[in-house]
């Protein structure tokens, strides 16, 4: 599929945005970003309403065009090799991306055979197992609450085994027990080598979660830190008076 | 290859699937066709030949089938709104013109089904007890369904991927559909025993001329307009 070896992929970027520009109408959402996540790294993507988080993500995904600029998932280009970008990506979006007619365990298959997966039954079968859905694998989507549904958006993207994954306010609408678990599953795919790309507003977690925080202000990336280098609690308390005072 | 054919089954089952169970589309449509074919139905009785007619049987159908056919075409993008599946969809490895023909395919199979339970209802009421060809019927019906389908299916992403107001959907695609309604009408009342297989004169039908000449058309119009959608499917989505 591609003709990068693993010991490529860790030192080079599984997810790399160059020079990405997005305006609505004429009005700049991103401004010039650049930001390249190695494999094996999650990245914390902090910002205030409107910074440009969600239309970054977006871009990534390849749901929205940049007006200038390059994205690139595990060595393939966006624009010139989309499907083969695409293949790479999972996304964990506001809205959780699955059928409400289906069941728990048919929405996963479903995901699995639009990727090509070949084994789909027993890997839905496993991801069931590791978000804790397995209880409700026979559930109709549309009746699991708001936890368990996102629980399922999880699952669902990491069903074709992404190198890249994307994950845009994960931990809203969680309780601690949903937090948790997210975190460890979370945690298991940067430890196989992964690369995440985390929008936040819970800035604790998110920290918990990453080794290196980025934050975008009005479409420009002011600060890119691993957060063996900054204190976390000060970092946080500086970050919530920031956007407090962004509102 | 494989991830084009996994892809298409994988869209067009969880397409039946959803609509079987969310019950949202086939009966609404039934209920409509069947509300049109009794309309009219009960307007024949005051016609000079008496209460149906293959000729107003060959109206009621493809009346029946255009606008309730139109329902399903509004429904196929609908559905993939709720819960974002769109962003599902669109991020999959497969390109724009797979996922047409797979909605398409999905249109077909729900339109199939549709025209499966009122035609029988159009030939009971309007006492049409003679079809020429029964095969002859299906192929028209398929042509007829792959026209609707085939545009219906471009302008209901164009009208839920780009938030365009869902009238227009309606307004485009019974518009463009003109063109083909005229063979398709021609060889309807051909197979119901209505017309003779050529028909000479000035009138729009006259301009069909045959049976053989109106299905042409009818494939020449399909193929076109599949043809068209397909290359056409991503640039919508690009818009979107």
């Amino acid at each position: 599929m591609h003709d990068m070896t693993p010991t490529d992929r860790l030192t080079s970027a599984a997810l790399s945005v160059s020079s990405v520009r997005k305006a609505f109408a004429t009005r700049p959402i991103l401004r010039k970003v650049d930001l390249a996540v190695p494999a094996g790294e999650a990245v914390c993507l902090c910002g205030a309403n409107g910074a440009g988080k969600s239309t970054l993500l977006r871009i990534v995904a390849g749901l929205l065009r940049p007006d200038t600029g390059r994205v690139a998932v595990d060595g393939f280009d966006m624009r010139h090799r989309p499907e083969a970008a695409r293949r790479q990506l999972g996304l964990i979006a506001h809205a959780s991306m699955v059928y409400p007619e289906l069941t728990v365990h048919e929405n996963l298959v479903f995901a699995a055979r639009l990727y090509g997966v070949s084994d789909g039954t027993e890997r839905g079968e496993e991801l069931l197992a590791d978000t804790g859905l397995i209880p409700f694998a026979y559930d109709r989507a549309g009746v699991l609450s708001r936890g368990l549904l996102q629980r399922l958006a999880i699952a669902r993207a990491l069903v074709h085994r992404p190198v890249v994954l994307l994950a845009d306010e994960p931990f809203t609408g969680l309780d601690a027990d949903a937090t948790d678990r997210l975190l460890a599953v979370f945690r298991r795919f940067v430890d196989a080598g992964g690369a995440l790309l985390m929008a936040t507003h819970d800035i604790r977690v998110g920290l918990v979660c990453c080794r290196r925080v980025v934050v975008l202000d009005r479409g420009i990336l002011i600060f890119d830190a691993g957060t063996d280098q900054i204190d976390a609690d000060r970092f946080a308390d500086d970050y919530l008076s920031y956007a407090r005072s962004m509102t | 290859m494989r991830d084009f054919w996994a892809g298409l089954r994988a869209i067009i089952v969880k397409d039946i699937v959803v609509e079987f169970r969310a019950r949202q589309v086939l009966p609404t449509m039934v209920v409509l066709g069947m509300l049109i074919v009794f309309i009219l139905r009960i307007v024949s009785e005051a016609g000079p030949s008496g209460p149906g007619t293959a000729l107003m049987g060959a109206a009621a159908l493809w009346i029946a089938f255009l606008f309730s056919g139109l329902l399903a075409q509004e429904r196929s993008f609908a559905v993939e709104q709720q819960n974002g599946c769109i962003d599902g969809l669109l991020m999959a490895p497969l390109d724009a013109g797979t996922l047409y023909l797979a909605k398409l395919l999905s249109n077909i199979i729900i339109l199939s089904i549709f025209e499966g339970i009122v035609v029988p209802i159009v030939l009971i009421a309007f006492h049409v007890r003679f079809v020429n060809s029964w095969l002859g019927l299906i192929v028209v019906l398929l042509l007829g369904n792959f026209a609707l389908s085939g545009v219906g299916t471009l302008f209901s992403a164009a009208v839920q991927l780009t938030r365009t107001r869902g009238s227009l959907l309606s307004i485009v695609v019974l518009v463009i559909l003109m063109p083909v309604m005229i063979p398709a009408s021609f060889a309807l009342l051909v197979l119901f025993g209505a017309l003779p297989e050529e028909v000479a004169g000035s009138s729009s039908l006259a301009f069909v001329g045959s049976f053989e000449s109106a299905v042409g058309y009818m494939v020449a119009f399909d193929a076109i307009f599949v043809a068209v959608s397909w290359l056409l499917f991503g640039l919508i989505l690009d818009e979107g």
